[in-house]
This record gives C-alpha cells, structure tokens and sequence, in this order.
C-alpha cells in the first residue's frame, strides 16, 4: 500500500498544479506592476488611446446581491450612454471609450482580494464597489499596488482619510454624516423628544448612531430613552420593536439597511400603536419599495436623509436627469426592472464623476488620475438634489458629503429645514 | 468484515506494480514533487501564484475536515470556525507586533484547545449532538466576533500586512507567501498523512464504521471523536494562519456558517477521506468561484451549483476517485454505483449515529 | 408583564415560520432518511411560481394550489432523477448533492426574477386583534393556525395511515421493504412530492413579511434545522413545538438576559438543544434508536 502511495499523491498534485496553472493561467495578466513594482511615469495598465477599463467587485449573488446588482448596473448604463455618443474626452487630448469589468464577490472578503487580484493588471481603476469588509479586505493590496480603489459604496470612513488611504475614495456620505444630519435637525427643533434607537450591529449602524449621538449630545432637549441593536440575518425585529414602544418615545431613529425588516419594524409598530416619529436611513426609504407597504402614512412624520433624486417619486416623473437614466438604465444598463435600490442612481453619479476626473487627468497614469479625481468641486452631479454637490477635495470626506433631510409627504419626500 | 476504505484499492496490472517496487522509483516521484514545488512560485504569474497560495489555505482547512469526517466519520459543520479563529489570533497578534512564531504557535493552539472543550462535551452524546453544536460554531462565532470588538476590530475587520517577502531575499511578496503556504501545508499535510495511516487512523476507521465492535475491541470512541475533533481543529487553525498570511484581512465574515457548508462539498467533491482528495477539494473551493465568475458574473450561483451537481453525479466518490473510477469502469459495467455502494455500506451501517441525517435501522449486524 | 405576553406571542409568531421548515425537513427524512438543505429553496422557488401567476393576474388561491401541484412535481422528480443514485450511498455525498440542488435552485430563481426583493400578496391581512393586553396581526394568527393544521395532518398520516406506514417502512429498511411489496420507489416520490409541498405552503405563509427573495429562507433554515433536532426526528409535532420554544426564548433570552442580548440571541436554540440532548439523545419527542451489533 504504501509503495502506491508517493507516485499516486504525485499525480494528484501534478494534476491539481496543472488544472489550476490552465484555469488561472488563462486569466491572469503578466508581470507587470508586480507588488513593489510600480514605476512611475510609465503607461498604467487598462488604458489605450481608445479605450479604458475599469473593474468592478460586488456582490452580485447572496442576500446583498439586490443593491450589489445596482451598483454595477448604474456606471455601466452611464458609460454605455457616453459610448454611444462616442466616448469621454481626456483631459489628454484623446477620446475613449470606457468598459467596465465586474466580477461577483458575493459579499466575501476572500473572494473580493481574489477579484481585485485577478482585475488588477487589466484594468485602470478599481470602482464602485459594495460593501465595507469586502473593500476593506483589499485596500492594503491596492495601497502598495498603487491601483485606485475610487468611489467605493461604502460609508465607511477610513476609506475618505488621504492619510491612511491615498488611492481611495468614498463615494457615499459616511454613515456619521447622515445620523448627524438629522440629530442636528432634531436638536434644532426646539421641543424636548424622547429618542428610541434601533440599529444594525455592525459599522453602518454604528455609524449612524454615532453621528446622531454627536448631534444631540449637547442638546439638553434630547434624551435618548432605549437604544437596541438587531443582525442582519435576523427573520424579525418584533421583540425589539415591543421593547422600544414600551419606552414611549416619541422620536425612533432607525439605522437598518434591510427593507423587509424595516417593512415589518414599521407594520409592527402600527400593530402596538406607538407611533412615533421615524428616521430611516438614505438605502431604505424608498416610498414604493419601504413606505407603502409598511403603512408610512400612518405615522406623524417619516424623516430620510438623501442627496439623489427618487425615479420612483411624481415630483421628478418629467426630470430630464430621470428620463435619460432610466432609458439608460434599460438600454445600456442591462437592469429592465425599475430601480430597486437607491444605488442604481448612485452608481449613476459615479459615473459622472468617473467622467469629470477622466476630463481633467492630463497623463493616462493612475496617479494623474487620483490627483484629477481628488479635485472635483462643487460638481452637481445629474440626479443630485439641489442644495446637494460632489466635492473632493474635501480631507477626510468622501465624494458626497452634504446631504439634505426629507419628510415624506405622503407619495413622496419634501425637503424640509426644520422638525414639524 | 469492512472493506478497506476505498482510495487504498488496488488497480494496477502486475508490470506497473513491479515498475513501483524499484526503490529509485519510489523515491524519485516525491523527490521530483519538491523540486517542482520549489521552482514553481518563480517561474508562474502573481496571479497564479495568488490563486495557489489560496488553494494551499483552503486545502488545509478541508484536511482538518476531512480528518474529523471523513476519516473519523463525525458530523462537523463548525470547521470554518477554527479557521477563524486560527486568523483572528494571527491577526490580533500581528497587529500587536509578538513575535511571528509565538503568533503562529498561537493560532494552532487556541483553536485546537477550542476544539477540546467542543469535543469533550458534545462526543460522548453520539453524532446529533456533535452536528449541533458544531453549527452553533460559526453561528454564534460571528456575532460573538462582532462583540468583541476590541479585539476582533469588530464589524469593520482587522488588517494585517506581515507577509511581505524580506529584503534581501529577491523574491515577490506572492512568492514569498506561496512558499510560506507550500512548507507549512506541504508539513501538515505529511503529518496528516502519517497520521492516518497508522494506528490511529485505523482506529478512526473502526470507530467511524461502528461504534460498538470498536469499544467491544478495546478502542473509546469518545476518546478518539475527541481526538479526532481536537487535530481537526488545530489544522483549522494553520489554516486560519495562512489565511492571514495570504489574504491579510479578517472580519466576522470570514467564519460564516454558509463558507462552513462550502467547507463541506469541497470535501465531499475532492473525495472524503482522501489526502489528495482534500488538495482537490480546496482547489475545488477557490477555482469554480473564479472559473465561474470568468463564465459571467451575474450567474455565478446557477453556475456552481451545476458543477457541484454534474461533478457528483459523474464521480460520487469525489474527485479523488477518478483514477479508481476510470479503471473500474473499464472492467466493471455500470457497477459504479454497487461499488460505491458497498465500500461505503460500513459508514451507513448505524453506529450510534456518524452522521445527523442517518435513520434508525435494525439491520442486522453485517458490518 | 403585558410585555412579557406580547414577546410570547411575538416568538410563537416567529417560531411558527421555523416550525413550518421544519416540518418538510422532518417528512422527507422520514421518507428518504436525508437532511434535505434543499428544503427551502424549493420552496421559495414554489412560491415564486405563486408570484409569477399573480403578477399574470391569477387570484392568489388558484395560484397558490397550483403552485403546490407544481410542488409536488418537482419533490417527485428530484427525488426519482437527482437524489435516487445518492440514497444508498454515503450519507455526507447525499447532503452534499442537496446542497447542490439548493446552491442551483438559488442561482435559477436570482436569473429568472433577480435579487430584488418582490412584494408578496398576503393570503390573511395584516389587521390588528387584540387581547389580554397583546395585539397581534391576522397574519401571524393564520399562519400559526396553518402550521397546527399541517403538524396534525402529518403526525396522522405518519401514524394512522397506510401510506404514512409504508413511507416510514421503506426509510427504515428499503429492501425489506421491497421484498413486501411496497413499490419502493414510487413511495421515495411521494414522500419528496409531499415534503415539497409543505414547503410550498410555508414559503407562501411567510413570504409576504420576508418579502420574496431568492435566499428568503436560508437564516430560517438553520433554525428550522435545530428545531428538527431538538425536537426528534421522527415527530411532527416534536419539531413545531421545539421551534416554538426556540421562537419564545431567543425573544425571551434577548430581553430579560443583558448577557446575551439582541445579538446572541441566536445561541439560545444551540444551549437548548445541547441541555436538552444530555438528557435526552433522541430529542424531546424522538423515538430511541435500537442499533443491533
């Protein structure tokens, strides 16, 4: 038995070696910009003089493949448009087209570096994709590749910081943004309010509960009465939402990015009769998707943060922003439905704002490419709201800081500058 | 009385067996092995050698598996636990700047004596009760992670850069962790190997066909469950170590239950209770992922489980079996299934439960 | 205390979807001796089918029987053209091709009708009744009046029918089975068929509060999983219970224990099931197993 044994377990290795020489060896690039390779000066790889790629890595299966979808579909549908037309013209002179390559990580770091490692050599840029541990996981990577990791969906702030991250850049208000925006509001408005909090465990929610915690910490009209957490894959937020009814606060603040739980948080809470006042958060307000079914209309006010237009909304039906994305959308975008989440639109702007740093960069290099990106300001986006610009040049902000608070009027969000 | 398990069956024609019994043969496949390990990492792409120092990372951790499983016949879905913590550990002591053998001593203790407690309570209640808690594992291990986020870094995982190649050496950061991966796995897997083919893993073997003829032959099954369980953790975390070495970046994510039950059909795909079978099952693991993504991104799902299903319906055995399938098929007729059938018939006998899923059966003794 | 009362039947609520899982999961091992992971997601691709109709303008009753006709077909045809070469063969290749089956079943429902979360009509409306100081939803009153419905016809049919019988007689020893001339097979399609059909029912109780997504059952599956455990394999009303009881002290454990919290909830089932088998092995309400050397 033993004699068998090395010549057999040689094979299977020689076998396993070679299967994943072939597959791999067909997709990976050549050694150029190896890990500690990086000369400068010299043509990036990804771009021509007719053509840039760029590389996308979300999850385009599992439970986040919904807004992961989006986030592939609205830069594509965006440079799909551009191409038609016939291309973006640089800042050096050249026009090109541009193509997007997305691969799905399904939500897991592991996967994402393997996405990020397998792109890295073929395309320009890294953008647009989902998810804070998933970019966290390859953001060393990309710092020491010298690759840009540019306008990411995530609120995660580290990724703003130019000091820890120079190659990256948020695209998305940080999370401590949006919760302070409308702690600002609510400490504004005079009265005293009793705040109940219900949150996701993880930085998102965090984040958002941060922000708020700032905003009101000096308030002494606030008092934040019961404050409780859920995890992403619980089924039901019943339990949390009787316990919270019972501190009768009149204000919720609601950190969840999961439509089916905030649906059922918002039925729930009819269902006790509490009906507080509820903030939610920019990824879970939609009106059709969110407010109708959960009875929004019931309660005294329904409080969101945005910076993008809702398609869905009859205040933008005859936009001429809305009108050519949603053409786009289904034309170049491969997305026939109408937009699911709010990252269709945002995924959009990125590609805007992907378009003003290509109009700026004088040298096809990735370094000229983030000092172009790095200089956007004031840039209204198409889709965003007024009052509301991309700004980068910001330290420690991402592309999109300001945001604007809405109360929901029924069909769709006003915005207002003070708490009714 | 049991036949021996399967990936030992003897196949050759009497001249190719006489070719093997020449010792320079014997010697010279392994030696030939090394030596193409060794130049492999310089002469491949950084992808390539990427996407094998991944393959070495998930191989490991279907060997540890594989030897509470598929050797020892117990029901264990918690095995992406211990590779979680193998790289929590390693993360948290990098991050503290201990010294790197002390972390990787660390990473294969903790998690082995996690194992240990595991096994000592739940092997003596029979195959149920070990399935069970070993799901609680990752199910609980994540928000537990989430919990401890001083050390854990929480939601937002802890980074890690330590692996990069040292100054003088010459060599790519990629190669480097590729040879790092090859000698600490290449050992593992040694050990493993010599494990399993000596006493003990012929205990594993009696006490995984029944239960009651090993006690009655003086072997404790709890004993060796817990044995069992414990190795199986602490190669879960040299895993868990090399996991950080090569992707540098942990988070709860990483222990989720459903990379537990990934973790499964890798072993079951590359042949359970298959030393080989565990290589191909992590490179099984890491390569339909990537091979599917290529195919096209939004499908990837409907792809995989296509190859899960037509890779199994061809070789039930799992991968590892296509040598002894190919020269069967050529003998045998269609027998495919009667021989996979009763080569595996010790393993459905009940003994006190190997696995969750198994009815009660009063069969006759007929092991 | 009337917030005691309200985490009760809160749980009950909650544990009824996990019980309703549960009860597939139990029939089809019953029948084929298999953990099918693939219990829920060929219920949530039935009721995709329901939601397809209903966006074609079928009423949701017709829509819904149909779906369950279609159930049962794919239960059957699972069983006689994928599971029937794993059966015999080792137990962990068999979950493992379930797991195939679950892994396809969830890619072809996220190509047919996307990721997105679809709105699900709801067979009982959401109005409020309240009692003893509880307000619950007609919903959540229905779909645990439909479990209980389910649980009973079941525990019937597995100990007061012939076809219940021979279902069990062939799990436990096929050939002796077939040497008394149950048709083994078609018996193995029937029990798949049916088992396929429970799920359907469950994924169109619970769909509407999930709403509809290609992986809308996969958190409850574990816990309808560890209900199954906890409450024997071989007993309906063993598994809707345990999940009950799951449902009832997560919420419990989460308010009343800061330790545990909001977060570790999920650990409850486990140090239940773990106390619960030192005492008993075979589960709550599991029969003992008899192993003969």
């Amino acid at each position: 038995m033993n004699r068998h044994f090395g010549a057999r377990r040689a094979l299977g290795i020689a076998v396993a070696s070679a299967l994943a020489v072939a597959v791999t060896g067909c997709g990976g690039g050549d050694d150029a910009g190896r890990s500690g390779d990086a000369a400068e000066g010299a043509p990036s790889p990804g771009i021509t003089d007719t053509s840039v790629t760029l590389g996308i890595t979300t999850p385009l299966s599992g439970s986040t493949a919904g807004p992961g979808t989006c986030t592939v579909a609205g830069v594509t549908a965006y440079f799909g448009m551009k191409n038609a037309e016939g291309g973006v013209e640089f800042g050096d002179g050249k026009t090109r087209t541009v193509e997007i390559e997305a691969l799905d990580d399904g939500y897991d770091p592991q996967q994402a570096k393997a996405n990020y490692d397998q792109l890295k050599d073929d395309v320009f840029a890294m953008t647009a994709g989902l998810g804070t541990p998933t970019n966290r996981a390859w953001r060393d990577a990309a710092i020491a590749d010298e690759v840009p990791q540019a306008l990411i969906m995530t609120g995660d702030p580290l990724f703003s910081d130019t000091e820890e991250s120079p190659w990256q850049l948020g695209f998305v208000p940080v999370y401590q943004n949006e919760g302070e925006a409308f702690g600002e509001l609510l400490a504004a408005s005079g009265e005293d309010h009793k705040v109940a909090i219900l949150s996701q465990n993880d930085d998102y929610g965090a984040g958002y509960v941060e922000g708020f915690k700032s905003a009101v910490e000096d308030a002494d009209n606030i008092e934040i009465v019961d404050e409780l957490t859920y995890e992403a894959t619980d089924t039901s937020v019943d339990a949390q939402i009787t316990e919270l009814a019972a501190s009768n606060a009149d204000v919720i603040f609601n950190a969840m990015s999961l439509v089916p739980l905030v649906v059922s948080a918002l039925q729930k809470a009819q269902q006790l009769n509490w009906k507080p006042s509820w903030f939610l958060p920019s990824n879970t307000s939609s009106p059709g998707a969110v407010l109708e079914p959960g009875g929004g209309a019931a309660f005294p006010g329904i409080y969101s943060v945005s910076f993008a237009k809702a398609p869905a909304s009859p205040a933008f039906a005859q936009d001429e922003d809305v009108v050519a994305y949603l053409a786009a959308l289904k034309q170049y975008g491969d997305y026939p439905d109408p937009p699911a989440f709010p990252h269709c639109q945002w995924s959009w702007m990125v590609g805007a704002t992907l378009e003003q740093a290509f109009q700026n960069m004088e040298e096809p290099t990735r370094d000229s490419f983030m000092e172009a990106l790095r200089s956007i300001e004031g840039f209204q986006a198409p889709l965003m709201l007024p009052d509301t610009a991309v700004d980068t040049t910001q330290d420690g902000q991402p592309a999109v800081s300001s945001v604007v608070v809405q109360k929901y009027n029924g069909r769709g969000y006003d915005t207002v500058e003070a708490f009714e | 009385m049991a036949s021996a398990p399967s990936n030992r069956a003897s196949t050759s024609s009497s001249s190719l067996s006489s070719l093997r019994q020449r010792p320079w043969v014997r010697w010279a496949a392994p030696l030939l092995l090394v030596v193409v390990l060794a130049v492999l990492p310089l002469v491949m792409s950084e992808f390539v050698n990427e996407t094998l120092a991944r393959i070495g990372v998930f191989a490991v951790a279907v060997l540890g598996l594989n030897v509470v499983m598929g050797y020892a016949g117990q029901v264990s879905l918690g095995q992406i636990f211990f590779l979680g913590v193998g790289a929590y550990v390693t993360a948290y002591g990098v991050t503290n700047e201990w010294n790197i053998v002390l972390v990787f001593v660390l990473a294969c203790l903790v998690p082995a004596v996690a194992g240990l407690v595991v096994a000592l309570a739940a092997a003596r209640l029979g195959g149920l009760a070990i399935a069970m808690v070993t799901i609680a594992l990752p199910i609980v291990g994540v928000p537990l992670a989430k919990r401890l986020s001083e050390y854990t870094g929480g939601s937002q995982g802890l980074s890690a850069r330590f692996a990069e190649a040292p100054e003088g050496s010459g060599l790519f950061d990629d190669q480097w962790q590729l040879y790092i991966v090859l000698v600490i796995g290449g050992t593992v897997f040694l050990l493993t190997r010599f494990l399993v083919r000596g006493k003990y893993g012929r205990a594993f073997a009696i006490v995984k066909g029944n239960e009651n003829v090993a006690s009655s032959m003086g072997i404790s099954p709890y004993r060796y469950k817990v044995l069992a369980f414990t190795i199986a953790s602490l190669i879960g975390g040299v895993s868990g170590f090399l996991y950080m070495v090569v992707i540098q970046y942990t988070s709860p994510e990483t222990m989720s239950f459903g990379h537990s039950i990934e973790l499964l059909a890798a072993m079951v795909i590359g042949g359970a209770a298959s030393i080989v079978g565990s290589l191909l099952g992590g490179a099984f693991y890491v390569l339909v992922p990537q091979l599917t993504n290529q195919v096209d991104a939004s499908l990837t799902t409907l792809l995989q489980g296509v190859i899960l299903l037509v890779v199994l319906f061809v070789l039930p055995g799992g991968l590892a079996s296509l040598p002894r399938a190919l020269t069967r098929g050529r003998r045998r007729s269609g027998a495919e299934r009667g021989a996979a059938a009763s080569t595996t018939s010790p393993s459905s006998t009940l003994g006190s439960g190997t696995s969750a899923e198994e009815p009660e059966t009063e069969r006759q003794g007929h092991a | 205390m009337g917030k005691f009362v309200q985490l009760v039947v809160d749980g009950l609520s909650t544990g009824s979807v996990y019980a309703a899982l549960a009860l597939a999961i139990v029939l089809v091992h019953q029948a084929t001796g298999l953990i099918n992971f693939a219990q829920g997601g060929m219920a949530v691709l039935s009721a995709y089918v329901v939601w397809s109709l209903t966006e074609q303008g079928v009423p949701l009753i017709v829509a819904i029987l149909l779906a369950i006709v279609f159930s049962i077909v794919l239960g059957a045809v699972v069983e006689r053209w994928l599971m029937r070469r794993f059966e015999r063969g080792d137990p962990d290749t068999a979950v493992v091709v379930t797991i195939g089956l679950l892994t396809l079943i969830t890619g072809f429902a996220g190509w047919l009708w996307t990721y997105n979360n679809q709105q699900f009509p709801s067979l009982f409306s959401l109005d409020t009744v309240s009692f003893l100081g509880v307000s619950v939803s007609q919903r959540s009153i229905g779909t645990t009046v439909v479990i209980v419905v389910a649980m009973v016809l079941l525990q019937l049919l597995f100990v007061g029918t012939k076809l219940g019988l021979a279902l069990r007689a062939v799990a436990i020893n096929p050939q002796s089975a077939a040497f008394s001339g149950l048709p083994v097979g078609r018996l193995l399609m029937v029990g798949w068929g049916l088992a396929a059909a429970l799920g359907a029912v469950a994924a169109v109780l619970v769909a509407p509060q999930l709403t509809l997504t290609p992986g809308m059952l996969d958190n409850a599956l574990v816990y309808a999983l560890a209900a199954v455990i906890l409450g024997g394999l071989t007993s309906p009303i063993g598994v809707v219970l345990a999940a009950w009881m799951i449902g009832i002290l997560e919420n419990l454990a989460a308010v009343y224990v800061p330790f545990i919290g909001f977060d570790l909830k999920v650990a409850v089932p486990f140090i239940l099931i773990f106390v619960v088998l030192l005492v008993r092995p075979q589960g709550l309400f599991g029969r003992k197993n008899v192993v003969r050397v």
